[in-house]
């Protein structure tokens, strides 16, 4: 962040001059007050009201008993204790957590992995680069009804576990398997962009480091462990934060591949498919403003931790 | 003779890296791959097994049944209205307060700007309860501007831009001030044409991700005729269930736009990417 550049610049052009230009320079001092609301206010709205009002109102309505269809009632907390007492709250909850657990450190090691033989001088780069990122460009539709082709129980992935002589369990028909299912799409979609990130932070390691530890005969994996990846460890923080928030948001893979009930038995029923089930099929705007609101600290929570434990900046 | 060994291993492990990348590629493609051999099979040959990658004769009619089974052509018309007025809203509305950010000194901005900071941290999801509320307070729902009023301003769009006005150099707006040039001009016609680059990756990544939305159109239209692709696909998807070639058919053509967009522009992704992972 370049706020300190920001705080100096705003200094610029208080000198004292002859009287004229003082007045200029207060003239366009008014003129920029003018023009720095006039470029930003639209956009601030904007902002305001899709984002900052309705984060507030959700506070707000998460005090208030409201089907949508009849009048609002003060309820204070009771919104929240009674989801804390709903059982799927819980097992929303825990898909959403197990969900996280998995696929942020699978898809971290695995873009972590290729980035590191991708930034090799090997052949054919570009198309290497092209084929995983091609699948986080592609709709979570598109991929979503790509994979419960593959992995139905006749699909492309079992026959050739079949081939391979495996059991060919009924992935998205049974509750064991239904979200594993999506933790592998998940990390097949998302890990080409995360791996083009770290694929940038190691561009920006300085070559002379690498060199020195090689010549000081410390082993690659030596060099790796011990030069590159604490290097890393802005980039990995930016990838670690984007993992667990982007995870811990799933929907559209969960919604589609249940058709909006979360099934089979509630295994894929996230925490967000379930606010969302909260407004339109229970009729229960209270709870799911609750869970909103407790959803959002959590989120909160879970990023300031991981900003704890790789948030300090390494200086070379 | 210890450089010898060191040469051993090293053509060694670049040679596994190349097979452990060839393979990484394959696992990445082999489902589009799929999904185009599917489109391109009667329904029957779909089901076969062993499977079949390469069907012959290919089954072109399927991408002619999808125009007959769903109004398609309608849903693309709808997801290139929702995707082109927010990519047009996102970059000027963007670029202007990023350009306020960055070049104008002004009180309050700093405020403004940890402010914008700060809505990079609220994701949709976390707000699309109270959201869909006011679009139906408002009467927006079932509208296209239900669709697109919420996204036509990006923070992190905002702060992309402001990080490209900031790297300007001052002189040019110093010498345009002296000639009395006003702050919309000095944007339009000095600052602007310096950061297109910039410009270009954010309208590919607005565009995409707007194409590629499927929340925001669930929760805003109900009605049919005001689905995008997203939304239509899926709707496909669940009264067709076994249609399986017909909706490869049909998931290859709503994702053309984006794979030729890719292709063409893979450089400005890659920026985009790379400049929204550095902070």
């Amino acid at each position: 962040m370049k706020m300190e550049a920001d705080f100096a610049s705003a200094d610029k052009g208080r000198g004292l001059g002859p009287r004229p230009l003082r007045q200029k320079m207060s003239r366009m001092r008014l003129n920029d007050l003018f023009a720095g609301y006039a470029f930003s206010l639209p956009s601030v709205i904007v902002l305001f009201v899709f984002t900052l009002g309705p984060a507030l109102a959700a506070f707000y309505l998460s005090f208030f008993s409201w089907s949508l269809l009849n009048h609002m009632h003060f309820v204070g907390l009771s919104n929240f204790w009674g989801l804390l007492h709903y059982s799927v709250f819980w097992i929303a909850v825990r898909n959403s957590v197990i969900f996280a657990c998995v696929v942020v450190p699978v898809q971290t090691a695995i873009a972590l992995a290729l980035a590191v033989m991708l930034n090799q001088n090997l052949p054919a780069r570009g198309f290497f680069r092209l084929a995983f990122y091609f699948p986080s460009i592609s709709s979570s539709a598109v991929i979503t009804l790509i994979f419960m082709w593959m992995f139905n129980q006749l699909g492309l992935f079992n026959s050739f576990l079949s081939w391979l002589g495996l059991p060919q369990p009924d992935w998205l028909g049974s509750p064991h398997f239904a979200l594993p299912t999506i933790m592998i799409m998940n990390i097949w979609t998302t890990s080409g962009a995360f791996m083009i990130i770290f694929l940038a932070g190691l561009q920006g390691i300085p070559m002379n480091l690498i060199e020195a530890a090689a010549v000081d005969g410390a082993t690659s994996w030596k060099t790796f462990r011990n030069v590159t990846l604490p290097l890393l460890r802005t980039t990995m923080f930016f990838v670690v934060v984007m993992g667990v928030i982007g995870t811990l948001q799933m929907f559209d893979q969960s919604f589609i591949m249940s058709g909006g009930t979360g099934g089979p038995l509630h295994s894929t029923t996230t925490v967000v498919l379930l606010i969302y089930n909260f407004i339109f099929n229970y009729g229960n705007v209270g709870y799911g403003a609750a869970a909103t609101v407790l959803w959002f600290i959590f989120i909160m929570g879970a990023t300031l931790a991981t900003n704890k434990w790789l948030g300090q900046s390494v200086e070379y | 003779m210890a450089g010898q060994h060191r040469g051993f291993f090293h053509v060694l492990s670049r040679g596994l890296y190349f097979v452990i990348l060839v393979g990484g590629a394959v696992v990445m493609l082999i489902p589009f791959v799929w999904t185009v051999s599917t489109s391109l099979k009667p329904l029957s040959l779909s089901l076969a097994f062993p499977p079949v990658w390469w069907p012959h004769p290919f089954e072109w009619g399927n991408f002619s049944a999808v125009f007959q089974e769903v109004p398609l052509a309608h849903w693309f018309l709808n997801s290139t209205i929702v995707a082109g007025a927010v990519t047009v809203g996102n970059l000027i509305l963007d670029s202007l307060a990023g350009y306020a950010l960055a070049r104008i000194d002004f009180k309050g901005r700093t405020f403004l700007y940890i402010g914008t900071l700060a809505m990079m941290m609220v994701p949709f999801q976390a707000v699309m309860l109270p959201v869909y509320l006011l679009l139906r307070q408002l009467g927006l729902l079932n509208t296209y501007w239900g669709m697109i009023l919420p996204t036509l301003v990006s923070s992190m769009g905002i702060f992309l831009m402001r990080q490209a006005f900031l790297n300007l150099p001052q002189e040019l707006d110093d010498a345009a001030t002296m000639d009395g040039c006003g702050r919309l001009r000095m944007f339009w016609q000095i600052s602007l044409p310096q950061v297109t680059p910039t410009m270009l990756t954010l309208a590919l990544i607005t565009f995409v991700g707007s194409w590629n939305n499927f929340l925001l159109p669930l929760l805003v239209a109900n009605l049919p005729h005001l689905w995008t692709l997203q939304l239509g696909i899926v709707e496909f998807q669940s009264q067709y269930a076994t249609q399986w070639p017909l909706l490869m058919a049909c998931s290859v053509l709503i994702t053309i736009p984006v794979a030729v967009l890719f292709l063409i522009f893979q450089r400005w992704f890659v920026r985009g990417i790379v400049m929204s992972g550095i902070k």
